[in-house]
């Protein structure tokens, strides 16, 4: 389990990093030209603290990636991923394997938690436009009876209208808001990466059963 | 209520660091102080109306300071004022 | 003595807002400078925050002030990591970073409360300069 966990995030950092000036170039449209950067060194963090606890549990694994994300970051990303990894923490309790149930209870603590701590609230531009429409595929997965795999699968094509939304609308919250109708056209930097997250997760969980 | 004139005789009059200590003290007195100086009349337990009134070195201060400990407060602001606000 | 944080992206920023406080206020009164990220680039780090909040605090509580945007947001996840009793006097002051912290060591060293504290910072928010 514990080097599955570890794997799973070393999918996400992977992602991260290859599409590090993607984010970078979307932020620097409509933000401090930093998600990328800021996001890969946070990654960089979270793996070094990672490999140093290779038994860690997951619970206690999602937690430090949490606080290490919360130090390394920077920008206003490490509160709200930083926050989101330690609620998803909470139900993960205990628990060792991860089904459709204890993923979609994760990511509505991640979701709630970057919500509360960013004000923020669906069409505002910002990761909840991604997140949250990605949690409600994966409870209606979950009523239909589907798997993780699918379920993850119907999260991220709603995670990724969610993006493809973000770009239509006002930027209400962060740097992006300062611009105001000049930050319409552009994808919001937060939401993509949220998404980049979840599809490491659904390719990891794809290859490895 | 009394009021004394005073003259800054400090370099740079009363900017941030005289300024902070004068409110300093008028805050630890129960007794309203006013000040007036460089054409403004200013509460002097405002830390922000005491640095912004602009007083410079060798120009009129007027204290005045009005309640139960007037007569303790005007004497310690006296005492920074002649010595400088203690910074020569 | 209320305490006093002073939260900027950058490490430099805060040290040099520090020194300036600390020349207004009293010797009893804390100020704690907390900038930048881990590896000393431009960023806030809610754990160092949360550091320095309990390194402040002497049991009289602490203000807080802070430049912009995340730093708000790194606060509110520092103050969540700290439990019930030590965020209880906790307050962050809507005021500007430097003028802010001025007027804070000044209300502080006068031994005012962190209600008291915060609202001296917030009043530089009507400094005129010119």
């Amino acid at each position: 389990m514990n080097q599955m966990f570890l794997m799973a995030i070393q999918t996400i950092k992977q992602s991260i990093d290859t599409n590090k000036d993607f984010l970078t170039n979307l932020d620097g449209a409509i933000g401090d030209a930093d998600h990328g950067i800021n996001m890969a060194r946070g990654f960089e963090a979270v793996m070094g603290k990672l490999n140093a606890e290779p038994d860690i549990d997951l619970s206690a694994g999602l937690k430090k990636i949490g606080m290490a994300l919360l130090s390394s970051v920077g920008g206003a990303s490490g509160p709200l991923y930083g926050t989101a990894f330690m609620r998803a923490a909470i139900p993960a309790a205990g628990k060792t394997v991860v089904d459709a149930q204890l993923a979609s209870e994760m990511l509505l603590a991640a979701t709630e938690g970057i919500k509360e701590r960013g004000k923020a609230v669906r069409g505002e531009k910002t990761m909840i436009d991604a997140l949250e429409p990605a949690y409600e595929a994966m409870k209606k997965g979950i009523q239909d009876g589907k798997s993780l795999l699918e379920c993850l699968e119907s999260a991220c094509s709603a995670a990724k209208e969610g993006v493809e939304y973000t770009k239509t609308i006002i930027a209400k919250k962060g740097r992006a808001s300062y611009l105001g109708e000049r930050s319409i056209g552009h994808q919001d930097p937060g939401a993509t990466s949220s998404l980049l997250i979840l599809e490491a997760l659904t390719d990891f969980c794809r290859k490895n059963g | 209520m009394i009021q004394e004139n005073m003259v800054l005789t400090n370099e740079l009059g009363l900017h941030a660091r005289p300024a902070s200590a004068l409110t300093k003290i008028a805050l630890k007195y129960k007794s309203n102080v006013t000040l007036q100086g460089n054409g403004k009349t200013v509460d002097a337990k405002s830390i922000i109306m005491v640095m912004t009134m602009g007083v410079k070195g060798g120009c009129p201060l007027v204290v005045i300071a009005d309640g139960p400990d007037e007569l303790e407060c005007m004497a310690a602001i006296q005492d920074l004022v002649e010595n400088k606000f203690y910074e020569e | 003595m209320v305490g006093i944080v002073v939260i900027s992206h950058s490490g430099k920023v805060a040290e040099g807002v520090k020194a300036m406080a600390d020349q207004m206020a009293d010797k009893s009164v804390r100020i704690i400078a907390c900038g930048g990220i881990e590896n000393g680039e431009l960023g806030t780090d809610a754990i160092k925050i949360m550091e320095a909040l309990i390194r402040a605090d002497s049991g009289d509580g602490v203000v807080v002030l802070v430049d912009l945007g995340s730093a708000v947001l790194s606060t509110y996840t520092a103050l969540e990591l700290l439990d019930e009793k030590e965020r209880r006097l906790i307050k962050i002051a809507d005021a500007p970073l430097v003028e802010g912290a001025v007027c804070a060591a000044v209300q502080a060293s006068a031994g005012f409360s962190v209600d008291e504290v915060a609202a001296a910072a917030e009043s530089a928010r009507s400094m005129l300069k010119l």
